[in-house]
Order: structure tokens, then C-alpha cells, then sequence
């Protein structure tokens, strides 16, 4: 039975990082938009390609956010939650 | 090797510089709680150089997307992006599992540089508009 409980833990933890991931796919396309749309303003007026550059990394990394928010919860959830559910159903069924 | 631009060390050396105020913010926090040990300096250290050296990197892919045309452009980046998060796993994983490094300070330093991104991003719009002010004037 706890074998069982603690596959179930293991599996939902998995299936959670998992999940969680998918948060990274948005950054990658909105940065791909945003720096399409560099190359356009930097084809248009090259002198500005300092200003854009220093904008577009601004950009780049405040977008990265949300992914990295989804990284270190599917981190968690893989190397720190099984190990603490697994404690507290060890306390639980004493 | 991609030689990087004036204005990608800039960036990053601004950041880094950032990094290092809010990381001895972060220290001295955990000093004055009590919960300041060698793992919570090395778990510091760690996740700030990783985010900076992320911040680097994307930097340099920048630099080489906003020169191509718009669709080799958004390529590079969604590569740039699929690659450095598979380094960040590998590298954050290496933070949380080592028994060097406390996993709450490693996490909490993943963040340091978007705030310090967000705390220039700030500054940068006050001085503009001090400027602006000052030449209405």
C-alpha cells in the first residue's frame, strides 16, 4: 500500500513539472516576435541599433520571467516536493 | 565565437553590479535572522553567476538576431531560448542537489537579476524624464 502511495507521489509529481513547463513555450515565441520586430526597426533606422539592442534585452529577460517562474517550480516539484510528500505520509501513517 | 557587442557587456556588467547590491541585501537578511551559513554564500553565489551568465548568453544571441533578416531572427531566438533553458535545468539542478548550496538561496537568486533588470529599467525612465523635464525648462 505505501509503495503504491508513494508511485502515485512520484507520478503526480512528474506529471506537475510537466505541466508546469508549458509555461516556457510562450517566452520563446515572444521573444522570436519581439526580436523580428527589432530587425525591422533596425532595417528602417540602423543608427538606432544600439538603443534597440539595449531595449530588446531589457525585453528579452523581463519576458524570460514567466518561464523561469515554470523552471523552478517543475525543479521543485521534482527534487524537493516527492521527497517531502513522502515524509509526511511516513509521519501520517506513523 | 561571436566577439560581443559595446552594448551586451554594458548591459551585463550593469546587471552584475545590481546582482551583487541585492545579493548582500540577501546575506545580510540572512545574517540578521540568524540562518547565515557557508551553504546560504555559495548558494548565492551560484544562482547569481548562473542568471548573469544566462543574461550574457542571451545577450549574445541577440546581438547576432537583431543583424539577420526577421525570420532567421525569430529562429535564433526560439533556439537561444530552448537552449538556455535546458542549461538553466541542468545548472539550477546542480544548485538544488549539491548539499553545498541552500536550495532557497540558489532559487532566490535566480530572481536577483530580474529585479535588478527591472531596478535599472526604472532608473533609466526616471532619468529620461528628469532629462525631458529639465529641456521643456
Amino acid at each position: 500500500m505505501f509503495e503504491i502511495a508513494v508511485a502515485i507521489i512520484l507520478g503526480c509529481c512528474a506529471l506537475g513539472a510537466g505541466t508546469a513547463m508549458v509555461a516556457g513555450i510562450g517566452p520563446g515565441i515572444g521573444e522570436g516576435n519581439a526580436v523580428a520586430k527589432a530587425c525591422e526597426a533596425i532595417g528602417r533606422q540602423p543608427e538606432s541599433k544600439g538603443d534597440v539592442t539595449t531595449t530588446m534585452l531589457m525585453g528579452c529577460a523581463i519576458a524570460e520571467t514567466t518561464g523561469l517562474y515554470a523552471l523552478v517550480i517543475a525543479i521543485l516539484l521534482i527534487f524537493v516536493a516527492p521527497n517531502m510528500f513522502i515524509e509526511i505520509l511516513k509521519s501520517a501513517i506513523g | 565565437m561571436i566577439k560581443p557587442d559595446k552594448t551586451v557587456v554594458k548591459e551585463t556588467i550593469s546587471v552584475a553590479l545590481w546582482s551583487v547590491i541585492f545579493s548582500l541585501i540577501m546575506q545580510a537578511i540572512f545574517l540578521l535572522i540568524g540562518k547565515w551559513d557557508y551553504t546560504v554564500l555559495l548558494g548565492n553565489l551560484w544562482g547569481a553567476s548562473v542568471m548573469v551568465l544566462n543574461f550574457y548568453t542571451m545577450g549574445l544571441f541577440v546581438q547576432k538576431a537583431v543583424v539577420a533578416q526577421e525570420d532567421d531572427a525569430k529562429k535564433i531566438m526560439k533556439l537561444s531560448h530552448m537552449l538556455r533553458t535546458l542549461a538553466l535545468f541542468a545548472l539550477i539542478v546542480i544548485g538544488v542537489v549539491v548539499p553545498w548550496f541552500s536550495t532557497l538561496t540558489v532559487i532566490i537568486s535566480l530572481f536577483l537579476s530580474h529585479f535588478a533588470i527591472l531596478c535599472k529599467a526604472y532608473k533609466d525612465n526616471f532619468n529620461l524624464k528628469k532629462e525631458e523635464s529639465a529641456q521643456d525648462e
